[in-house]
């Protein structure tokens, strides 16, 4: 649908300006253009012809990080982010579509093993084609902000991708009730492998089984390009594996693929047979996060139950983390936009590492404001993204962690390439590693 | 003119990246929050720094090219809106500098918000009173434009109250500092002219602003009506019984629904009004007075008043309030808010009068507003894609504020004149006024580039000035009919036609105030000018002729147990009230209860053409141009002569009492900053040398229920640091806990005044001790300010203090001094650069030089 067909919605803006303060992009430019205030004005305009659809209108309509935090102070609830990737699509219509993005969303991402190809081409930096393939993949945020540079990206990336090392298929597990499917995200499933593999021995704990799905990407990097197309396209193929699948749960470790799962019902609005199949999905769509502090509240009544043999066990079993000679280490969190907006999850990530034994666990101020890995073009808003960063890091430098938790893993680059450039010592470890390695303990103690 | 060249100066400037001229970005830059027609501006900048700012400023100027400064454009009366000029951003200006918390002040650069701020003091313990309901979003340099207000005025007034200073660029391009972290810097009140300004004066790019240390706590009370008239008396009853509540918030059901529709915060659907009412303080005594408050809204048919049980459900309440605005869009998409002021016991009348308005234009209304100040704010709905709509809305707001002129009020309390009120300004002012008010404009911007064509409205086609006409609406009791003004009037135009000059006095104890001038001058005494003009009780303020003595104001005001909080060091019974105005006066009590510029709500006076010229008005809250009332106060006489005063007025406190105790310097100074930096709510915090010894004096006052425990605490902070507690006395209100200190003092043939930094007097009183020793000294910790008595003063030591003083912060001021001294010394110390701005407006405003010539700082 074109821009007019929300103008009850844009007109709803009064102009009040609460959303400047929320805006991670506002606050680092100080342009209106930066803010959701802005965007709709230049929508409005264009609605009522004060605005031509040009170029000009690139940067307000793609420096969106799109993390909803101008909804949230929204008086009026204006969805600006959804009313923007609308406008994308009208933009990336009316001006046309990069190169970059036609590579990457229409020959990379619908195929894991072509995105796994590629990323090693431009990692190593052999392939002549790398520079081109570099700029797609940049696009992927999952690949942080120095993807241009092959060498840089070499010691990122891991040697083999997750599925490269755990091919798709059933596994065993150890628990005895549930049978999961785990979804892999690319930004797990190429980057951040040891994650990955954390994920899926957790999971294979609480699980009679776990299966290692072959998807492909959610669909979420073409639908922040306003690619609605090549976005369905990519769910129907998701919708087509979830299908064959004999689970109970499907969970992912990576929050934006997580929220997005979620929203399939929503893209298919026009289409109703693709709709129901996702509405069916949908209850069996979990984050890993939502998952496990799950998981853990069940496990404490059925401990509470047997005569609080719960808080015995983990007295007589010292299983302490060590940090940088506080005796315990300081864990923080950092909510991704989409578990936090996305999903609405923000007290189960506290509740589960609060629980973890060892952890002084010590909120950082403004944790659920975007880290600015979600800047769209990512090369060429690098500069941006890096502001928005240099907010976070200050936020975190003020906590004084040892080790930094989230669950997304384009966050995790992010966030590890703030803190090795403000030369800081924090770790940076998805939630599922935190779990893993308290699991791995227990295990060396028995 | 703006063209391919100016913009690339500007690039060169602060960079490409910062300059944004495209199309889009002009679209971007064409609105505020008010629903003034939008205007595109020729590039927008976005200096990173001071340096920039002047700089951008001064090509501006050089190019002739109009500029107006934004911080995030929240501005309620298209005061942001530029036309075809460089627009100049300042949210990159957004850092907090410093932050003291031992001398109650902190220095912010004006695009960092309020609410930011507010919660960079709070882990001092510390606030800053203004707290506009857009807190979240708009900026300091926002607030000190608008000169803001927001539910707390109601207890610590507006603002320009709690704004010490600020670093400013002129309209040339100058970086200028504008008084300092100290209190009080001698020449005129410029940081006050600044504060309200919208931009036409200056920009400033750093504030310093006052913080206060937050009580102990705070109980918050949402009393639910089922009419709206009796919400209002209840305000009108609760300001009677002599509590001051922190806030008095009304919502009418129209706001209560569009609020739950948003987001629920649990105010009852079904109530005509509701009323947030807040009090804080010691807990001594709190809840008696919040169950007062409730006994009060019970007797005057209020349905039921809750009470928040604990931070989430106040923050709760507060949410709601806050939000009310935005809340509007969930019952239409735009609206048109009014922001005039009334005497609160007019409330209902002007409620009335809103809602026949709406009905009127058929404009649907909501209302949301301080109905403890008196401070409307009907929201007029509309859909701005309905330019019919539009136009009906702006017919309502304007009759609204002619409903506020007419009951006495104003037309903008806190939000602004800008574009929209700008032709409005009629109503209230005359033509002589604001002419007057256009000419401070030129003084300090004489090729009117700073934010250009807004406030003050523009003369009628091919003149330059606004024809002399009376205001067109408010009707001003006194003025040129008060006793003895006719007379004063017809002196001044003679003197003016003869070019002679002309010294204004009281009763005669200050005319040695200022520097020694060379001139002889007819002296114009006020004291035929010493009627009552006006006395509303109820509404709480007095206006009272410049003649009328302090002593007699406080009897009249003392029969309705009310009083005006200020005891003037080195006043008499016989000193007016007229000198408290010309010297902007003060006593030890400053620090809380403010000075005259807190209290003058509006004044009149003779300018140098002979004409009256009436500044502010009588309600709580008024934005309506410039502050002129501030300007005046303070400025010795040297623009005109003020005729009356129009103050603020209290209720008197139920006791006063003292606590003093004994010991070393360092003990007494140690406990005394303790005192002033804590939530003990001491009205003044002084210590005076005593034998071998110094004594600590510290005043409290207020309610029967809550000043033994102050005085109780007080003595155990005194007793911790070593102090021996000499006992606790009451006092009498008129006199304070200072009797015989400052007469003291001014029998030395040498008196100077040196105000600084809390955190340094101590420090300052030994290194002055060391140039020349005083035979009599007070310090008064809470203000940060010596007052000392010399047997004599060379001129060599006096510029050693005056740098010393300056080291330290502040500035000095020799208030008495021989006459061979005055004749060969500025008495107001090295030059300041800002007097220059100050000698601008007198040069504009006194043109011929005839008003008080060679006394005002930098002996002009």
């Amino acid at each position: 649908m074109t821009v007019s067909a929300y103008y009850d919605d844009i007109a709803k803006c009064n102009k009040c300006g609460f959303c400047h303060v929320a805006c991670p992009i506002f606050r680092t430019t100080g342009h209106e253009s930066g803010v959701a205030r802005g965007r709709l004005a230049l929508l409005r305009g264009i609605i009522e012809k004060r605005v031509e659809w040009n170029e000009e209108l690139e940067d307000p309509l793609f420096t969106c990080l799109g993390c909803g935090a101008c909804t949230t102070n929204c008086f009026g609830k204006i969805p600006t982010t959804d009313l923007v990737l609308n406008a994308r699509a009208e933009y990336l219509d009316k001006i046309g579509k990069k190169p970059a993005h036609r590579l990457l969303f229409e020959h990379l991402l619908p195929y894991p093993k072509r995105l796994h190809v590629a990323a090693r081409a431009v990692a190593l930096g052999k392939n002549s084609g790398a520079s081109k393939v570099a700029n797609a993949l940049g696009l992927l945020r999952i690949f942080g902000r120095d993807l241009p540079k092959a060498e840089g990206m070499v010691d990122k990336l891991p040697m083999s991708s997750f599925r490269g090392t755990v091919k798709p298929g059933v596994y065993p597990g150890t628990g005895d009730k549930l049978k999961i499917g785990y979804f892999v995200g690319c930004g797990m499933d190429v980057i951040q492998v040891q994650a990955g593999k954390a994920t899926f021995e957790v999971l294979k704990t609480k699980a009679k089984s776990v299966t290692v799905m072959d998807n492909c990407c959610c669909g979420l990097p073409p639908y922040t390009y306003g690619d609605l197309g090549n976005t369905k396209l990519l769910a129907r193929k998701n919708l087509d594996v979830f299908e064959k699948l004999d689970v109970d749960l499907i969970v992912t470790d990576c929050s934006s693929c997580a929220s997005f799962l979620k929203k399939y019902p929503k893209i298919f609005k026009d289409d109703e047979r693709d709709a129901a199949r996702a509405n069916k999905e949908l209850p069996m769509i979990k984050d890993v996060v939502e998952f496990l502090y799950a998981d853990e509240q069940d496990g404490k009544k059925s401990s509470d139950e047997a005569a609080g043999s719960y808080h015995d066990a983990h007295a007589s079993a010292p299983q302490q983390l060590t940090g940088t000679g506080k005796g315990s280490v300081i864990v923080t969190y950092h909510d991704p936009c989409h578990a936090v907006r996305g999903q609405g999850i923000k007290d189960e990530s506290r509740g589960i590492l609060k629980n973890l034994p060892g952890v002084t666990f010590k909120e950082m101020a403004e944790a659920d404001w975007c880290c600015g890995g979600a800047g769209s073009y990512a090369l060429t808003h690098y500069d941006l993204s890096q502001k928005v960063l240099d907010r976070k890091m200050k936020n975190l430098k003020d906590t004084d962690a040892d080790i930094l938790v989230t669950s997304c893993p384009a966050c995790m680059i992010q966030l590890a390439y703030g803190i090795k450039r403000h030369g800081m010592k924090t770790k940076v470890f998805h939630i599922s590693e935190m779990l893993d390695y308290q699991e791995q303990l227990k295990a060396r103690q028995q | 003119m703006i063209n391919e060249s100016f913009i690339r100066s500007m690039e060169e400037i602060v960079g490409k990246e910062y300059v944004k001229h495209s199309k889009a970005d002009m679209e971007l830059y064409s609105y505020d929050a008010s629903v003034v027609p939008t205007d595109m501006p020729g590039v927008v900048v976005f200096p990173g720094t001071t340096e920039e700012v002047a700089r951008v400023l001064r090509e501006a100027h050089r190019a002739g090219v109009p500029s107006v400064s934004r911080g995030f454009a929240t501005n309620l009366s298209g005061g942001t809106i530029s036309h075809s000029g460089v627009v100049v951003a300042l949210s990159r200006l957004n850092e907090i500098l410093e932050i003291h918390p031992e001398s109650r002040y902190a220095v912010v650069h004006t695009g960092v918000t309020n609410l930011e701020l507010q919660e960079a003091v709070a882990p001092f313990g510390m606030f800053f009173a203004p707290d506009p309901a857009s807190q979240k979003v708009s900026t300091i340099g926002g607030n000190v434009g608008e000169n803001s207000g927001g539910p707390r005025c109601l207890k610590y007034g507006v603002t320009s109250n709690h704004i010490l200073g600020m670093k400013m660029v002129t309209a040339d391009g100058e970086i200028v500092d504008v008084a300092g972290p100290a209190f009080d810097p001698p020449g005129y009140d410029l940081r006050g002219l600044m504060v309200g300004s919208e931009g036409c004066l200056g920009v400033a790019t750093e504030i310093i602003v006052r913080i206060t240390p937050k009580t102990e706590s705070v109980i918050t009370m949402l009393a639910i009506y089922d009419e709206i008239p009796h919400a209002a008396r209840s305000v009108s009853e609760i300001i009677r019984a002599g509590i001051v509540p922190l806030t008095l918030e009304m919502m009418d059901n129209t706001i209560i629904k569009a609020v739950e529709m948003g987001a629920p915060c649990g105010y009852p659907q079904d109530a005509a009004a509701v009323l947030i009412i807040e009090v804080e303080g010691m807990n001594a005594g709190l809840q008696e007075q919040a169950e007062k408050i409730e006994e009060i809204c019970m007797a005057t048919q209020c349905r039921e008043v809750r009470t928040a049980k604990n931070q989430a459900e106040r923050d709760l309440l507060w949410k709601g309030r806050r939000g009310a605005f935005g809340a509007i869009c969930n019952l239409s998409p735009n609206y048109l808010v009014n922001d005039g002021c009334v005497l609160r016991s007019r409330l209902p009348e002007a409620l009335e009068g809103v809602r026949e308005i709406s009905e009127k234009y058929g404009r649907p209304v909501g209302n949301v507003f301080h109905a403890g100040d008196g401070n409307l704010h009907p929201l007029l709905m509309f859909d701005s894609r309905h330019p019919e709509e539009l136009e009906q809305a702006h017919k309502a707001g304007w009759g609204i504020m002619e409903v506020c002129a007419e009951l006495g009020g104003t037309i903008s309390g806190e939000h602004g004149v800008g574009h929209e009120k700008q032709e409005a300004m009629h109503m209230i002012f005359s033509g002589n006024d604001l002419n007057t008010q256009q000419d401070v404009k030129l003084a300090l911007d004489p090729d009117n580039l700073l934010n250009p064509g807004k406030v003050i409205p523009l003369p009628p086609e091919g003149q330059r000035r606004l024809p002399p006409s009376e205001p067109t609406i408010l009707r001003r009791p006194g003025g040129a009919a008060a006793a003895g003004v006719k007379e004063a009037m017809g002196i001044i135009k003679k003197a003016r036609s003869e070019k002679k000059a002309v010294r204004f006095a009281g009763n005669g104890t200050f005319n040695g105030i200022g520097n020694y001038s060379e001139t002889p001058a007819q002296i114009v005494d006020s004291l035929q000018m010493s009627e009552i003009i006006e006395y509303d009780n109820d509404n709480q303020f007095i206006t009272a002729g410049a003649g009328v003595t302090l002593a007699a104001l406080q009897v009249k005001l003392g029969e309705k147990n009310q009083w005006l909080p200020i005891r003037p060091s080195y006043f008499t019974t016989d000193s007016t009230t007229g000198s408290i105005v010309a010297m902007a006066a003060v006593g030890p009590e400053r620090v809380s209860y403010g000075g005259p510029r807190d209290m003058l709500l509006g004044l009149q006076y003779i300018d140098s053409t002979g004409s009256m010229v009436s500044a502010g008005g009588k309600v709580m809250k008024n934005v309506a141009g410039y502050d002129m009332t501030r300007l005046l106060n303070g400025s010795l006489g040297t623009l005109g002569l003020i005729t009356e005063a129009t103050w603020k007025v209290a209720t008197r406190p139920e006791t006063c009492r003292m606590v003093a105790a004994v010991g070393s310097h360092e003990k007494c100074y140690a406990a005394a900053t303790k005192i002033a930096n804590s939530n003990l709510l001491a009205v003044s915090v002084t210590m005076v040398p005593e034998a071998d010894n110094w004594k600590l004096v510290v005043g409290f006052e207020g309610l029967q229920i809550v000043v033994p425990s102050q005085i109780k605490r007080c003595a155990e902070v005194m007793q911790s640091i070593g102090l021996a507690v000499s006992g606790d006395s009451e006092y009498p209100l008129e006199e304070g806990c200072h009797t015989g200190a400052f007469e003291k003092i001014w029998q030395s043939p040498f008196v100077l005044q040196a105000d600084v930094i809390i955190a340094r007097v101590l420090e300052c009183y030994l290194d002055l001790e060391r140039i020349v020793r005083p035979d009599q000294v007070l310090l008064d910790v809470a203000c940060a300010r010596i007052h000392a008595g010399f047997v004599d003063l060379t001129a060599e030591q006096w510029k050693k203090i005056d740098s010393l003083v300056k080291r330290c912060q502040g500035h000095v001021v020799v208030l008495k001094a021989s006459e061979a001294f005055r004749k060969s010394n500025d008495v107001f110390g090295s030059t300041r650069p800002e007097w220059k701005l100050s000698h601008a407006i007198k040069g504009v405003l006194d043109p011929d030089r005839i008003f008080a010539p060679g006394i005002l700082p930098g002996r002009v």
